[in-house]
Parts: structure tokens; sequence; C-alpha cells
């Protein structure tokens, strides 16, 4: 079974700067999705929001990856938050407690909506 | 393929479903969450379940092929499916040596990670254990079993 390479797509929704992931966030992703989340940080935006709808598949060394990240936004004073998780993932970033720390969205709709506010 | 050591005996009616192994190969546990998942389909596991089931199989077959077989393509991962009574049960096993890694590790902590007192990985026997009713590990000198068990009640497992 072949690997899907993640792909990142960065851009800009007023304030917020979301990153369209595609693929599986596993081991290959590091660098893919370091330098995605780079490019969007040096826009200085104060939310990032990671658009989850084309990942079907996140291993614990993808979640490693995203604790990273959350760990930089909290470090430059950003919100990261996340939108369009499959069920199960939702149930998985509830036990390891990464929506505790980053709100999570059904849709991109709400979650720029959200960030608008705050 | 070298029949895997059983993790431990089970009384009653016992079926394989699937027995198979693959190369460690970074990426190849989605190959054995997929076969799983496609051993099952009699048992109709709910969509939600079958998705914990999955995710539980492929942090096992990770770990078997990183630290067990060391990621050598040559030393496979070896995968089990089996019905014991009402248990379905998938056993990884890999060519670690040593002691089998505890299976009460510490919950991983968030907070310590994000503050960067933790590396931020450490996540795969949490995630297994969350995602299925026991695992239980046993190993020997040459081998290390993961042995995953869902309950099939009724209403389904966890």
């Amino acid at each position: 079974m072949a690997v899907r390479h993640l792909n990142v797509e960065v851009r800009r929704e007023g304030g917020v700067a979301v990153l369209d992931l595609v693929g599986e966030i596993n081991g290959f992703a590091e660098e893919g999705l370091n330098a995605a989340y780079s490019e969007a940080e040096a826009q200085d935006p104060k939310t990032i929001l990671l658009n989850f709808e084309g990942v079907d598949y996140i291993n614990s060394t993808g979640i490693a990856l995203i604790v990273g990240l959350l760990a930089r936004a909290r470090a430059s004073h950003r919100s990261l938050l996340a939108c369009n998780l499959s069920e199960h993932y939702v149930e998985i970033f509830n036990i390891t407690r990464l929506s505790d720390f980053m709100s999570v969205f059904p849709d991109e709709e709400s979650a720029v909506a959200e960030a608008s506010v705050s | 393929m070298t029949d895997p050591k059983p993790a431990r005996t089970n009384a009653g009616p016992r079926r394989t479903l699937a027995d198979f192994s693959v190369p460690s190969e970074p990426g190849n546990e989605r190959l054995a969450m997929e076969t799983v998942a496609e051993a099952v389909r009699p048992f109709d596991i709910s969509g939600e379940n079958l998705e914990r089931l999955k995710t539980a199989v492929a942090e096992a077959t990770m770990n078997a092929m990183e630290h067990g077989n060391k990621y050598r393509a040559e030393v496979p991962a070896e995968i089990q499916v089996l019905v014991m009574d009402r248990d379905l049960v998938v056993r990884i096993t890999d060519r670690g040596s040593g002691p089998p890694p505890p299976r009460d590790g510490d919950t991983p902590d968030l907070e310590a990670k994000l503050e960067g007192m933790q590396t931020a990985r450490g996540w795969g026997l949490f995630l297994i254990k969350s995602m299925v009713d026991e695992m239980n590990i046993t190993g020997d000198e040459g081998h290390h079993t993961v042995e995953l068990v869902v309950h099939l009640e009724p209403e389904g497992g966890k």
C-alpha cells in the first residue's frame, strides 16, 4: 500500500492562515508540515487553522508533529485551531487532550468565524 | 512465515481469520491495518469501533516494526487475527529482544510535552490501550507479542 505523502497548501482567510492538509500525517509529513507552518507563521497571523478535510490517516508520530506545532503556536502567542477532523480523530484529539489546547471545529467557516470574534 | 508464539491461551472455540506478515518498513502499518479490517469484515463491527481497532493495529504494528525489528525490512512483523469465544484477538509479533515494553506505561503528559519537558512522541501504547478492550504484552528472548482484544458483544465492543 503506497503511502499518501502529505501535501500542504497555505492560504489566508482574513486574519487566519489556513493550512489545507491532504494525505497522511505520519513520520513522512514532518518536513512538509513544519515548512508549511513556517510559511503561515511568516504572515504573522493571530490564528493558524489546520484544515484536516483531506486527511484520512494520522498516526502517533503525526500526533507528535501536531504537538510540536501547538508548542510553536503557544510560544509565539498564536491560536492554533483544527477543523474538518473525522469523528474518529476528534475522539483521538479528545483522549490525547489536544482538544484542550486547540479548539476543534466541524468546518472551516465556524473556525474562521470564531477566530474573527476572539 | 514462522507461527507467532501465542500471548496467552484461551479456552473455547478458536478460529483464525488471518495470518500474515509485513516487512518492517515505514508505512506498512497501513497495510496491516487494512488487511485486519478486511479479515474482520464478516463481524460487521460498527464504524467507530472498526476505526478504533484499525488505529490500535496500526500503532502496534508500527511499534513492532520500529522498536522490535528496528525497521529492518527483511524482519517481518507477524500478525494473527483470531476469534476466541466472543473475543476478537489480534496478535502482533516482532523479533525484539530484551524485556517487552511495560503494559502500563505513563499516560503522556501533554502539558509537559508542550513545555518541552518531555519528547513530543510517546503516544503509541497510550493510543493502543485507549482503542481496544484489552491489551496484553508478552515476550521471550526473541519475540515480543502485543495482543489486542475486542469483546464481540451483541452491542459491540469498546
